[in-house]
């Protein structure tokens, strides 16, 4: 098993191990191309069409951007509506999980529990979580009947108010969102190197300090993985709004992608729902792209 | 190079095997096929569905008819879909309230068409033709019709002495009713979120519908305004109504009332016999929406079949859509009990099949409620105008909004 023996046939063979490989890789290259990249482009095309479902499509240019940004009353609340969510749900989700993590990374009893208790809410079907939280918090809901017998006091109708409808929804989703973030975090945790933390230890830190200089800094590339993650899930969020307040009052919790589920299925104009989905991925991208340049300031790969 | 081509080879035979997979749904899986495309709920929606296609394959022996289904919800995305790619079947079902989205995929049913099918629209309910009519032109025949009822809870009102509703009852008697059944926590009433459920009060108080005749929005129209006002008052100023919880619950007023939280609410005559047979385990009634100074104008709904546009065998679909609305299949849907047939001989049968306590007042309440019907008029954007309101009705219920404004400004938006 020298090299010497093996680098003339290394090169035949390994053509024909790709060649065998595309074979086998081909039928998910088909799927991808069918299901993705023609879409992708599809939906690149429609964003400058008039494409009702049926009749004429009649190309437009830009028009559909400028009708949007110009014309359309709903779509800066909804992007207004999206950027509200994101702001609250973003820190308060990666700040709660973290703290979360932090605290169950300790060896406490019972913390296998607590986790798999945290994780429950991320493994349940949405429509049942939003189901239970419906029936807590309407007025004839659990909040308001404890309220009122325990303290008499009248509790708002919270789903039907434009401001506490949107408080609404990001507390449920950060609910229902916080155990997948905590896991990657416990992840982390229970990785960092002996080495390094009972270095800081003999060098006496302890505490907020050792959380601040050391963990936080280790446990960072999870950290920028999550905000991430949890960023970009903001801005797609769709299911809450639309199960729990159906983008309402009016159109106060309606977000972006609800907007483009609304225009394409609701009202049929797949043109305008697809140039607005182009917005939304062109948003996402761009905080994406600003996230990874800052990440270098912040992130430490090396232990 | 032999193993690029069996890579090659098996790309294309994966697209082949998807894009063949892609359409067999569609409705030519052979051009000698009738395709009948219907919503269906339940296995028991499925089963009925087949019973009617049995009768129509009876009466057309040497056709080969086929049945495609999909639940209400998925019907119309699924109709959508096929609409724009060309695929939808000949013979499609079609309700009243969704038809104006879809105008453009149903062929024009002309009188030689109906001579073809074998169908009189005089043999069917006043009113049928317009059900699935849309600004004069017809696209499709009703098998059932529908209006919208007052349902009570007999028990609640009971209990809390109040009258029980009888057909032909005044807006004052209605009122009456839901202040004295407002008790303990409980409302006499309940506000509906749909467009059927919450139009149905203000358009029976008004007599006007929110529509002009030619698809015109007239949702400022004072009287309808004025009665609109009245009905989001009974939550905010008479209080006999909750405030609805959230945009989302698109059933309120009648999840409340089949929940035993409110002792009144409008749903339409296709569930009388689910709330005859509630879960809930109180005695059900109806009566008619109450009649005020204009009367008491109903619309009537329905839910029929049409032949599609493109339709390459119209001939025969139309002689399927005849057979499925033939006096044979009719007898079947009325004697079910599954909904209330549009064919006017059909009529008795549904009547015997309800269950005998019962039978009488459905009767006669149906027979009321069927007197002063006119067909629903609605504009091109109307579902875009009833998505918008929706959400806005959860405002205006809690008193954030009123209801002037907020038909008002759907009025602005949409009104050109």
């Amino acid at each position: 098993m020298s090299n010497t023996k093996q680098i003339p046939r290394r090169g035949t063979l390994a053509r024909a191990e790709s060649r065998q490989a595309l074979g086998f890789v081909s039928p998910a290259l088909a799927g991808l191309a069918l299901f993705t990249v023609v879409p992708v482009v599809l939906s690149i095309v429609m964003g400058f069409f008039n494409w009702p479902t049926f009749g004429e499509k009649t190309f437009v240019g830009l028009d559909n951007y400028v009708k949007l940004f110009t014309q359309s009353p709903d779509f800066w609340p909804a992007l207004r509506n999206t950027f509200v969510f994101a702001l609250l749900y973003v820190p308060i989700s990666v700040g709660l999980s973290l703290l979360l993590a932090i605290s169950l990374s300790a060896r406490i009893r019972g913390r296998g529990m607590l986790r798999v208790l945290f994780f429950i809410p991320v493994v349940t079907p949405m429509v049942a979580n939003v189901l239970v939280w419906k029936m807590m918090l309407q007025p004839q809901g659990l909040f308001n009947g404890l309220s009122q017998t325990w303290f008499g006091v009248e509790l708002p109708n919270f789903l039907a108010d434009p401001q506490w409808a949107m408080i609404m929804v990001v507390m449920m989703s950060v609910w229902q969102g916080l155990g997948y973030n905590m896991l990657i975090f416990s992840a982390a945790l229970e990785q960092l190197p002996e080495s390094v933390v009972e270095a800081a230890r003999i060098d006496g830190a302890r505490g907020f300090r050792m959380l601040w200089s050391v963990t936080l800094p280790m446990i960072s590339p999870s950290l920028f993985f999550a905000s991430i993650m949890t960023m970009i899930t903001a801005l797609q969020v769709f299911v809450q709004p639309q199960l729990l307040t159906g983008g309402g009052p009016g159109n106060a919790t309606q977000p972006l992608v609800q907007f483009i589920y609304n225009q394409g299925f609701k009202f049929q104009e797949l043109g305008l729902a697809a140039a607005a989905a182009w917005i939304l991925f062109a948003i996402i991208i761009i905080l994406t792209a600003l996230q990874f340049r800052a990440q270098k300031k912040w992130v430490h790969y090396e232990h | 190079m032999k193993k690029i081509h069996v890579g090659a080879m098996a790309v294309a035979t994966a697209a082949a095997l998807v894009m063949t997979g892609c359409s067999t749904g569609g409705a030519e899986a052979s051009s000698d096929t009738i395709v009948i495309d219907m919503w269906a709920g339940s296995q028991s929606d499925t089963d009925a569905l087949n019973a009617q296609l049995a009768i129509a394959q009876e009466q057309n022996p040497d056709l080969k008819i086929e049945l495609r289904t999909a639940p209400w919800g998925d019907f119309f995305t699924k109709l959508t879909t096929n609409t724009a790619s060309g695929n939808m079947a000949c013979v499609t079902g079609m309700n009243s309230g969704m038809l104006s989205s879809y105008t453009a995929g149903f062929a024009e049913l002309t009188d030689a068409d109906l001579k073809t099918a074998g169908l009189d629209p005089a043999d069917f309910a006043p009113g049928s033709e317009e059900i699935l009519s849309n600004k004069g032109t017809m696209y499709g025949l009703p098998f059932d019709i529908a209006t919208m009822l007052v349902y009570y809870n007999q028990d609640m009102l009971d209990a809390a002495g109040a009258a029980v509703p009888q057909p032909g009852w005044t807006f004052d008697e209605f009122e009456a009713t839901a202040k004295a059944a407002t008790t303990d926590g409980k409302y006499g009433f309940a506000v509906g979120m749909g467009d059927f459920q919450w139009q149905a009060l203000p358009i029976a108080k008004s007599g006007t519908q929110p529509v002009e005749t030619d698809g015109t929005l007239d949702l400022t129209n004072p009287d309808f305004v004025d009665a609109a006002t009245w009905y989001s008052g009974l939550v905010t100023d008479e209080k006999v109504a909750a405030p609805v919880a959230s945009a989302s619950d698109a059933g309120w007023g009648e999840t409340q009332y089949s929940g035993g939280n409110a002792a009144m609410a409008v749903d339409g005559t296709w569930n009388a016999v689910t709330y005859l047979d509630n879960d809930s385990g109180f005695n059900a009634g109806m009566t008619t929406l109450p009649t005020g100074d204009n009367g008491s104008l109903g619309l009537i709904l329905g839910s029929g079949f049409g032949i599609a546009k493109d339709c390459e065998n119209k001939e025969d679909a139309l002689k399927v859509l005849g057979s499925l609305l033939s006096a044979d299949a009719q007898d079947y849907i009325a004697s079910s009990g599954r909904s209330y047939p549009a064919r006017v001989s059909s009529q008795p049968l549904y009547f015997e099949s309800i269950d005998e306590q019962h039978r009488d007042q459905v009767e006669a309440v149906f027979t009321k409620a069927f007197e002063q019907v006119e067909g629903q008029k609605v504009s091109d954007n109307w579902s875009k105008v009833g998505t918008y309101i929706q959400p806005q009705l959860v405002s205006v219920y809690n008193g954030q909004e009123s209801m002037s404004n907020v038909l008002e400004s759907a009025q602005q938006q949409f009104g050109e």
